[in-house]
């Protein structure tokens, strides 16, 4: 019985083994075969200088190879040629934030920089799905903003089965909320913030005089917790912060700092990214302060909710990015007259000259393509609204040379869309990440769903009776046929 | 840019301030979008003792924008009458009419007039199987209602599914525990109510019963709507309670029936178009799934359901239902509506003529038209274009909503 069982088992596992094989085989060589990319567009908006009628975008490795009308580019004789003259080509939108794409954002642990958010994300997860068909191409998933200090970040291509194949940053910036987390004030909040980079600060000291009486001491104890130091690990160097430095810590290996304070001390020398998470004006001014006061003002991001825009002064002053998040309309009723009175903040920030990102909230149809758009009906200059989705957010991210525009050299992320990419009956048809082709929107069942719904068993569809005496419905023909129409004409289209 | 927080202040603050000597205006623009008949290149309108006088200019203040559209009509705003005004004695309230109960100096008006809306129904809340008459009303004006009712007892406001159930529960000791007496606490419960109100009419009427006054006054309601022309308003969001009102309208012979939060009816749409139904739909939500707290259900709304339904030939008008976020702001549902594959021309009317026409006030709001009222949008851009903000707002030919600092066309 129990052989029996186990043969079965093996039977199964050889199976799925070759099946494996095979669809790695496939997924290789659609690789092999997508090394040279040719996009062909109606119009290019590139962002980086003026659309381009008639253009082309010639990708090799995963990079802009060419970007310029057809005709005058060169494109290669063995490239894969995708697009068509009724598409409009942009550049992939930047979610400059983010903390959706996991499993669970928040943690419990109030203080936690020795997590990585790697182990979070799910590559399945419904809102990279939905960035692919909204044309986001490149997202910054941070920790969420229920916690202290929160585990390290990471940028990621929304595309792929697994972490590895999604990460274009990893353990890139650290999640901190000034915001009170859950159950607590913001007295305890600011009191945790500050002991947690004081305790950095007697945790070096307390290690460099351990050192300093024990020669060895702190290689030992990284043995001892079960780190053994390579060459590079085995090199101590000297504290580089701004604000504040401890002397003597040339003498600790660097691999011997603990994995919980690593990140901490990356922070305060300026060596990493920190996405302040504020969600009251009253925040804005605590983050600014306290990373001031730790040396990390020039590698801070402010995560801020509309209500925030009273702080503009001060971030304008401190010359802090910002994200902007929780929508773009601050609605609040005026406490003395019990008006509703709304401000439209991007202007604010705008005004003020904040360099700033839109978000794309919760994904969806309102995903980064119309949140630049309605700010645009706002009042918002079309080329900075159009930034805060592209190369303002690629800025902020450290990524100005990767993404953000079509320009040569930079990663081949390219969005076809079936009209202006800002218009609110125009959808993403296609999209182009590094040069392969990762959404096309005749293939999105998903898509379909949202646009004509499922007409669940039992309801009547439309082709009974009355609707046939109607020559319009007449000139559509069965549903089946209709849908082959629709197939070969979105063919002959390219 | 701040401006804007100042400027809606002012409209609200106009909304609710007395009366003042009425201004004239010519708003000439890029293009007139009427919603009669083809758009007007490079017209201008006159308004003046708040009526539209003219379409080609004339004299009084000066103004210029991109696009002007009329101003827009909500069947199913949701507008105040206050949090709890579910009427408890009876679940067939036929009889009461909403005028008494509306609060003109809800801050809710504000939203609606920065949304664009220009004019409302007013309907009992959706908790009443029978929830009793709805009135037609301008959402600014002076806070009275002589001065901002355009119709009275315009159609009788209904409910089916589990809203009308819901929060129900067996009687205490001071009510007998009979289904006669007690509300209902189940679908089947909610469609008895609503059959026996209308089996007690027809019989009344047919065997000559002597029914006490306020009876008699509510077989009267009743009967309008299978003889007249008193149109039935039925919240029906889920495609169960479509067929349900459906059936209901056969079985009594109801002879206008409006059905309001229709999210599935495109789930329906030969028997919708076959009973000849309008239909009145929710927001858009973003993922398509509307969540109704009430029912602890959701709903699927497809983005394509204004335009199956409009192809069909069945009526149909877009809502903000209250426009508690931007995002569910009528305009927006026009766009959205647009981006399932409903034309322009239709989304327009959508907002504006067919919701008048429902509610027979189409000879005084709903167009842009020569002697109708001056209820007008002004825009930066193509209407309902995601690119597109409202700049501007006359209802009853004052500026209400003024955003003269950002008329410029948006973007470049």
């Amino acid at each position: 019985m129990t052989i029996l069982h186990t043969t079965r088992l093996l039977d199964m596992k050889t199976n799925v083994f070759r099946s494996l094989s095979f669809l790695v085989v496939l997924a290789s060589s659609a690789a092999a075969l997508q090394d040279k990319l040719v996009v062909e567009a109606g119009r290019i908006v590139t962002l980086a200088g003026d659309d381009i009628e008639n253009g082309v975008i010639v990708i090799e490795n995963g990079r802009i190879k060419a970007v310029g009308k057809a005709g005058e580019v060169q494109k290669p004789w063995d490239a894969t040629v995708i697009g068509g003259s009724e598409l409009v080509a942009f550049p992939g939108f930047v979610e400059a934030h983010t903390s959706n794409g996991m499993d669970r954002a928040n943690e419990n642990l109030d203080v936690a920089p020795f997590l990585d958010i790697r182990d979070s994300i799910d590559p399945v997860a419904f809102y990279f799905e939905d960035c692919l068909r909204y044309g986001v191409t490149t997202v910054n998933v941070q920790h969420g903003p229920n916690c202290v200090v929160g585990g390290q970040g990471m940028i990621v291509r929304p595309t792929g089965m697994t972490v590895e194949e999604m990460v274009v940053r990893p353990r890139y910036g650290t999640k901190i909320s000034v915001s009170p987390k859950q159950g607590k004030s913001r007295a305890t909040q600011m009191q945790q913030l500050r002991e947690t980079l004081d305790g950095l600060r007697v945790y070096l000291e307390e290690l460099i005089e351990a050192e300093r009486d024990k020669r060895g001491y702190a290689e030992r104890e990284a043995l001892a917790q079960g780190r053994e130091l390579t060459s590079e690990e085995k090199k101590g160097r000297s504290m580089e912060g701004k604000a504040w430095k401890v002397d003597g810590l040339e003498l600790i290996p660097r691999g011997a700092i603990d994995e919980k304070q690593a990140p901490l001390l990356e922070m305060v020398e300026g060596r990493r990214m920190v996405f302040l998470n504020c969600e009251e004006a009253m925040d804005v001014e605590h983050a600014i302060e306290f990373a001031r006061t730790n040396g990390f003002l020039e590698k801070s991001v402010l995560v801020l909710d509309v209500r925030c825009w009273r702080a503009a002064d001060a971030i304008a002053e401190a010359g802090l990015p910002v994200v902007l998040e929780g929508g773009l309309l601050e609605m609040r009723r005026n406490p003395r007259t019990g008006e509703e009175e709304e401000t439209f903040v991007p202007a604010i920030l705008a005004d003020k000259g904040i360099r700033f990102a839109l978000s794309s909230e919760a994904s969806g149809q309102r995903s980064l393509w119309y949140q630049a758009a309605l700010s645009i009906g706002e009042g918002l200059d079309r080329s900075i609204a159009l930034a805060s989705v592209t190369t303002t957010a690629a800025e902020i991210l450290g990524l100005e040379k990767e993404v953000g525009s079509l320009e040569v050299g930079k990663m081949g992320n390219v969005v076809l869309f079936s009209g202006d990419p800002l218009s609110i009956t125009s959808w993403v048809e296609r999209v182009v990440i590094e040069g392969r082709e990762v959404y096309d929107r005749r293939k999105d069942v998903r898509n379909k769903h949202l646009l004509e719904g499922t007409q669940p068993r039992g309801t009547a569809a439309v082709a009974e009776a009355p609707v046939q005496e109607d020559d319009h419905a007449e000139e559509e023909g069965e549903e089946a046929k209709e849908e082959e129409a629709k197939d070969d004409e979105s063919e002959d289209g390219e | 840019m701040t401006t804007r927080t100042a400027l809606l202040a002012t409209a609200a603050l106009a909304a609710g301030s007395p009366a003042t000597a009425q201004e004239d205006w010519v708003i000439s623009a890029k293009t007139i979008y009427t919603a009669a008949g083809d758009p007007i290149e490079g017209g201008a309108i006159t308004v003046s003792g708040g009526k539209i006088t003219a379409l080609r200019g004339g004299r009084g203040t000066k103004l210029e924008v991109t696009a002007v559209t009329p101003g827009f009509v909500d069947l199913s705003a949701g507008v105040d009458t206050g949090s709890s005004s579910v009427e408890q004695t009876t679940e067939t309230s036929v009889t009461f009419s909403v005028a008494e109960t509306i609060d003109f100096f809800s801050h809710r008006w504000g939203r609606e007039l920065a949304s664009g809306v220009t004019t409302v129904l007013a309907a009992p809340l959706d908790e009443n199987v029978l929830g009793g008459l709805c009135v037609v009303v301008k959402t600014g004006g002076e806070p009275t209602l002589e001065a901002r009712l355009l119709r009275k007892d315009v159609a009788l406001r209904a409910s089916i599914g589990t809203q009308p159930s819901s929060g129900n529960s067996t009687p205490n000791a001071f009510r007998e525990n009979t289904i006669y007496v007690r509300r209902p606490t189940t679908r089947m419960g909610v469609e008895w109510v609503f059959r026996k109100a209308y089996y007690d009419a027809l019989n009344a009427q047919r065997f000559r019963f002597e029914v006490d006054a306020d009876q008699a006054a509510q077989n009267a309601l009743l009967l309008r709507t299978i003889e007249g022309d008193l149109p039935v308003f039925v919240k029906t969001p889920a495609t169960q309670d479509v067929r349900t009102a459906i059936h209901l309208k056969r079985e009594f012979g109801i002879r206008n029936m409006i059905l309001d939060h229709a999210a599935e009816a495109w789930k329906e749409l030969a028997l919708v178009q076959e009973s000849g139904v309008g239909v009145v739909l929710p927001p858009f939500p973003a993922d398509g799934r509307l969540r109704d707290p009430y029912a602890n259900d959701s709903y699927f709304l497809a983005l394509d359901a204004a335009a199956k339904l409009h192809e069909l030939g069945v009526p149909i008008a877009l809502s903000g239902d209250g426009a508690r976020t931007p995002e569910d702001r009528i305009a927006r549902q026009a766009g959205y509506a647009m981006r399932g594959g409903l034309s322009f021309e239709a989304a327009l009317a959508a907002v504006t003529i067919a919701p008048a026409r429902m509610m027979g006030v189409d000879d005084r709001v709903g167009s842009i038209e020569v002697g109708k009222d001056a209820d007008l949008v002004l825009w930066n851009g193509k209407p309902f274009e995601a690119t597109s903000g409202i700049v501007g707002v006359f209802l009853d030919g004052k500026l209400v909503l003024d955003a003269r600092a950002s008329t410029a066309e948006a973007g470049q």
